[in-house]
């Protein structure tokens, strides 16, 4: 049989968005405890994390048809405990409440209570987690059927939030962004982080059996390896990670904070969302069952 | 207990393709809507080689993968082991699509429900003949009927023909194939 990938880019999309704005959440939050002086940039990245998982909510919803033309079967969502969805359904919604919260009071000038970022940054990993783990239980798909895969998506997801947080400081604070380098320095290891992951994804996976391999194959050299050279390992891992070292090890400080540094810094982060992005859609549109692969054992 | 199960004969499949057709007429399919796919898998080595068709469809198993990552209960397991869905309760995710390792969910596109095989031959007798698959196989190579009676006409051709479930115990699949 020929195999239709069941999800399509509007499922990467919303994976991607989930991912992103749960990084912003965790991104702002560890700038209120290592950079608290930050504030533009804080509220900056807890406007995005609700914007960003709203998006995302409403493409899921355009996928579920049967539940678009009948919303009210979307409350039966909480009925299954086993299901992973069930959970992150559970995970998202709650993540949903939290973020707007440390908005309003972001908006009312109150300050954001300790308890609840650390609420929030928990929920925020579990919903980077699930993402991964929605995936991660089709045992029928070895590229997902694996324990690296939320590993993966959360780094990813964190690298990704914390780019669109610094993306948006270049053009909008300037000045705050000159002064997150405890910030900048972890979200440069992110991408080489995510290296070595997705290198043991693709090694791992290759040799689990012929659906693994044919999966691998389509990433590296099938359909999707311009996608996967050129956009996530390039574009998405290797050249912000070039471009950073550059910035933060080989720059002097007056280059470092001038626009085109900022500018350059910029482009870094885009390479950083696009490969985000890339990440997922490769991963969800690659990935080959083993009852195709190997028809009837 | 009552746990339905199927017997499906190979060996005397001739690759008719009633049973889908049959199929698709019992339960108002449209033409683009199938419960059964067919796998075709040539066989041995040139030039000694053959053809089989095999029919592929829900195998209701006992451990319905589908059944477990269904967020809305939709997919469920009847008390007498079949697997069946509750359209009215189906947001049409496709989770279930992805976690079935048969890959037999099939995705309606007009009302976005993930449907799949009902086992509707449940529901035949001597009163009620139906137009199911069992009902409309030419060489009469399906055999439905109760797993947990010894002395079924499915648990006794499944014991004289030997026949196993299409991934062994992968699930605990209640579709029986002699090939």
């Amino acid at each position: 049989m020929t195999f239709e990938p069941i999800w399509n880019s509007l499922i990467a999309w919303y994976l991607f968005l989930a991912g992103l704005g749960a990084g912003a959440y965790i991104t702002s939050s560890f700038l209120a405890w290592r950079h608290p002086d930050a504030t533009a940039m804080r509220k900056t990245g807890h406007l995005i994390a609700p914007i960003a998982v709203a998006i995302g909510l409403v493409l899921l919803m355009f996928d579920a048809e049967a539940g678009l033309h009948n919303p009210l079967r979307f409350f039966y969502l909480l009925t299954n405990v086993g299901s992973v969805m069930m959970w992150g359904v559970v995970f998202l919604s709650v993540f949903m409440v939290v973020s707007v919260v440390t908005v309003v009071l972001d908006f009312m000038k109150r300050p954001v209570p300790n308890w609840l970022a650390i609420v929030g940054v928990v929920l925020a990993l579990c919903v980077g987690a699930y993402t991964g783990a929605l995936l991660g239980v089709c045992q029928t798909f070895p590229l997902w059927n694996n324990a690296l895969l939320p590993v993966l998506f959360v780094v990813s997801a964190i690298s990704s939030g914390a780019a669109c947080v610094l993306f948006a400081a270049v053009f909008r604070h300037a000045d705050e962004f000159n002064r997150v380098g405890v910030l900048k320095k972890f979200h440069f290891c992110l991408p080489i982080i995510e290296l070595l992951l997705v290198a043991s994804l693709c090694f791992i996976t290759a040799q689990t059996n012929p659906a693994g391999a044919a999966s691998v194959a389509a990433m590296i050299s099938g359909d999707w390896a311009i996608a996967f050279w050129l956009g996530l390992v390039v574009v998405g891992l290797l050249l912000p990670t070039a471009l950073e070292i550059r910035l933060l090890f080989f720059s002097s400080k007056e280059f470092e904070e001038s626009r085109p540094a900022h500018y350059i810094s910029a482009f870094s982060d885009l390479g950083v969302m696009v490969g985000g992005f890339l990440l997922r859609l490769i991963v969800v549109m690659a990935a080959v069952p083993l009852t195709v692969a190997m028809p009837l054992l | 207990m009552t746990r339905y199960g199927m017997l499906i004969n190979t060996r005397e499949c001739i690759g008719c393709y009633a049973c889908r057709t049959a199929c698709q007429r019992q339960n108002g399919l449209e033409a683009d809507i199938d419960f059964i796919r067919y796998e075709e898998i040539e066989t041995g080595t040139f030039p000694v080689v053959g053809l089989e068709c095999v029919p592929i469809q829900c195998m209701h198993c006992e451990d319905a993968p589908c059944a477990k990552v269904c967020p809305t209960g939709a997919t469920y397991v009847t008390d007498d082991g079949i697997v069946r869905v509750h359209e009215e309760r189906c947001i049409g995710c496709k989770y279930c699509m992805a976690a079935c390792p048969y890959q037999v969910r099939v995705h309606n596109p007009r009302t976005g429900v993930v449907d799949k095989c009902r086992f509707c031959t449940v529901e035949a007798s001597e009163d009620n003949p139906m137009c199911s698959c069992v009902e409309a196989c030419v060489t009469g190579c399906r055999i439905f009927g109760d797993l947990d009676d010894p002395e079924s006409d499915v648990s006794r051709a499944i014991v004289e023909l030997n026949a196993q479930p299409i991934m062994g115990d992968l699930t605990k699949a209640k579709i029986f194939y002699v090939r």
